[in-house]
């Protein structure tokens, strides 16, 4: 009823909770539309990468080192791990734990930086040492700076919106029953984790 | 005993992601009769969290990623 009140611009009758309760499916249709609509982006990237990368004579291409794998996997942790903090900073926050929720979300955030800065490490070290670059280093500088650089991106905004999260949750903007952007955060961060498995398998592993 | 940087780093991704593995794959045996479409994609990103938590290990353990150095 509140939806199609919403729909035909007319003020919703009832409650704001049962208003939210009313739309919560949308939104979280909206967001999962969101999230998939990115993996079609990730996607495309992926599959042109791996097109180019067989159609090559070996990879990775004469002249370019081998990743360090053994660092990625040290870093990716650092990212996995912030993906089961912020799950049970979800889960705290259904069971009404307010502080363990506080301390997961600040976790989550920790480790989304410590991310970012081995990512900035490497980048680094593979632009001054190696001289690995984005557009000098052909088709393998190119789409792993690209790739990776997007998801690191992700991350960047990701981090940002857990902030805010914080902020507002301290600032007590959601309750035990409306809660609908700590699940959106938690879908995004999960959906960055899960990115990064994709991509940590085709550029270290494989 | 000697150790370096690269040994620490291998350590650490194996020790996390046992801890992460453990996490995952235990808050996924939790909430595995949880309802709703929420609940199953929550479901599948803590599938896929685990097996990256598998991935790392088994790359710190040098059994994927290990490739031989450049002629």
């Amino acid at each position: 009823m509140a939806v199609a009140s919403i729909a035909h611009g007319i003020a919703p009758e009832g409650e704001p909770d049962q208003l939210y309760a009313e739309t919560r499916d949308l939104r979280l249709q909206g967001f999962l539309l969101f999230l998939i609509s990115d993996c079609v982006l990730f996607s495309s990237f992926i599959f042109a990468y791996l097109y180019l990368r067989n159609s090559g004579q070996g990879w990775p291409p004469p002249g370019i080192p081998r990743l360090d794998v053994g660092f990625a996997a040290w870093n990716s942790v650092l990212l996995f791990g912030s993906g089961a903090t912020m799950h049970y900073a979800l889960e705290n926050w259904k069971h009404g734990n307010f502080m363990k929720y506080m301390w997961m979300l600040i976790f989550t955030i920790i480790l989304g930086l410590g991310f970012l800065g081995g990512q900035g490490y490497e980048y680094t070290h593979l632009m001054l040492v190696e001289h690995v670059t984005w557009a000098g280093s052909g088709v393998f500088g190119a789409s792993f700076f690209t790739l990776t650089g997007m998801h690191g991106m992700h991350v960047f905004f990701g981090v940002c919106y857990l902030t805010v999260l914080l902020l507002q949750s301290a600032a007590g903007t959601y309750t035990k029953q409306k809660y609908f952007g700590i699940t959106a955060g938690t879908l995004y961060w999960h959906f960055v984790d899960v990115i990064w498995v994709v991509l940590f398998s085709i550029f270290y592993l494989i | 005993m000697h150790v370096d940087l690269a040994t620490l780093e291998r350590a650490g991704a194996v020790i996390g992601g046992i801890v992460v593995g453990v996490v995952a794959f235990y808050a996924l045996y939790k909430d595995w009769s949880t309802p709703g479409i929420e609940n199953h994609v929550f479901k599948l990103m803590l599938l896929l969290l685990g097996v990256g938590a598998v991935l790392a290990i088994l790359a710190g353990v040098n059994v994927l990623g290990n490739f031989p150095k450049a002629a």
